[in-house]
């Protein structure tokens, strides 16, 4: 799967791409965490709100810090 | 769609919220009665002395502000759950200067925002279509009608100055946007982002809707997040508070701020932009000022100058806008917040 976080770099974009790593390890499979921070990239997928997180290129959440087990719900289902 | 979103956490934590309630008003209750014996009678300080009232201030201000920004926060934030950037920029998108800015206004108030996110949401905004104008009266409503600061307005000191303090600020982001979108500065716009705004879209990403539990889950998180980072904010302001309080004569303060100088409004101006606090911070700030005579005016000039121009935002805005429309954006703001100043000392 293909996770990926926007953020520019804020303390709150780097704990999101911490959990998303943590999740990814936990759940044990190979999944790929791509980290975003590149404001024009950000706009053109919609994101308007960060941090934010897509999986499968599908956003997830957008504005806040998901924690460590919810991004591991959204790799299982 | 829920299944993002854990629901056995949720529920243990609404137990909890049942309990929480309780607490927190008997806790606000006995709050005064508890100061004062621990400053009067415990530390055994005078009352009516300086230090005495300094310390009574210190100990019945930390707990009251900490108590009402848990409950200020857990009701903003579980509103805010229900408001979504996306929406709002669509609900946004091609309206007229004039609608369009007084509704960028007030949905500035309610959506959630963070410095950080100051650039993509602008540059999403003016790519969707909403006017430059339109999407300035949002950047100038989110930092300065704070939700949080409006809701401890209205806890410490009543709906009329929380009414003023809203009315006042929507009057600034809508006139604001308003004269930013007739002077025509899309050219002032950084190149990279005028090429942005030309690209293609690459396929939007679709947004999950949140369950009650999971609001309710986003709320607790929303209360240890930001309470558990701005105590540091709201213990300094307490401190200066207290000290206002204790050892400032009122003379004093009605002379710098009180309402018969002219120079009391730029000043409370010049020394709130460089503070760098939060909503929650400056409000013991503003109740001890109030309670030492300071002029309304002067006092809401000062708390919205430290919480609507902040530097950090300005830095992050430079970003994508060139100096001469960052000067205007500050320059308008800065002379909404002296025209309310002046305007509430004169008529009150």
């Amino acid at each position: 799967m293909l996770i990926e976080v926007f953020g520019p770099g804020c303390l709150k974009c780097q704990t999101m791409e911490k959990h998303a790593k943590e999740a990814v390890e936990k759940s044990g499979g190979s999944h790929e965490v791509v980290k975003i921070s590149d404001y024009a990239a950000m706009v053109s997928r919609g994101v308007l709100s960060t941090p934010a997180l897509a999986v499968e290129g599908q956003l997830k959440f957008q504005g806040r810090v998901a924690s460590t087990d919810e991004i591991l719900e959204l790799i299982k289902a | 769609m829920s299944e993002g979103f854990t629901q056995p956490s949720a529920f243990r934590r609404g137990g909890w919220l049942l309990l929480a309630l309780p607490l927190w008003v008997f806790l606000y209750a006995v709050n005064h009665a508890a100061s004062e014996w621990l400053a009067f009678r415990l530390l055994g300080l005078t009352p009516k002395s300086h230090l005495g009232e300094a310390v009574a201030f210190l100990l019945y201000d930390t707990p009251k502000v900490l108590l009402l920004l848990t409950l200020v926060v857990f009701i903003v934030t579980f509103i805010q759950t229900f408001v979504n950037p996306t929406r709002v920029r669509d609900a946004l998108s091609r309206r007229r200067p004039g609608l369009g800015n007084a509704l960028a206004s007030l949905f500035g108030i309610v959506t959630p925002f963070c410095s950080c996110s100051a650039v993509p949401l602008f540059i999403g905004f003016l790519r969707a279509g909403v006017p430059l104008g339109v999407t300035f009266s949002f950047l100038v409503a989110a930092p300065m009608i704070n939700e949080v600061a409006l809701g401890m307005l209205f806890a410490m000191f009543g709906w009329k100055i929380a009414a003023i303090y809203a009315g006042t600020g929507l009057a600034i982001a809508f006139t604001s946007g308003l004269i930013i979108g007739q002077l025509k500065m899309e050219r002032y716009l950084e190149g990279w982002v005028q090429d942005a705004l030309k690209g293609p879209a690459m396929g939007e990403l679709e947004e999950a809707t949140p369950t009650l539990p999971a609001r309710l889950d986003l709320a607790v998180q929303g209360v240890q997040e930001i309470v558990g980072k701005v105590w540091p904010y709201i213990l300094a302001g307490i401190a200066v508070g207290a000290f206002i309080h204790g050892y400032v004569p009122e003379s004093f303060m009605a002379s710098l701020l009180g309402k018969s100088h002219w120079y009391s409004v730029p000043l409370a101006v010049l020394i709130g932009v460089p503070l760098y606090s939060n909503a929650a911070g400056v409000m013991p700030i503003v109740e001890a000022l109030l309670g030492k005579g300071a002029a309304l005016g002067s006092t809401l000039a000062f708390m919205m100058a430290v919480i609507g121009l902040s530097l950090p935002e300005t830095i992050i805005l430079s970003k994508v806008m060139r100096p001469r429309l960052i000067a205007t954006f500050v320059s308008v703001v800065s002379i909404g917040i002296l025209l309310v100043g002046y305007l509430f000392n004169a008529i009150l």
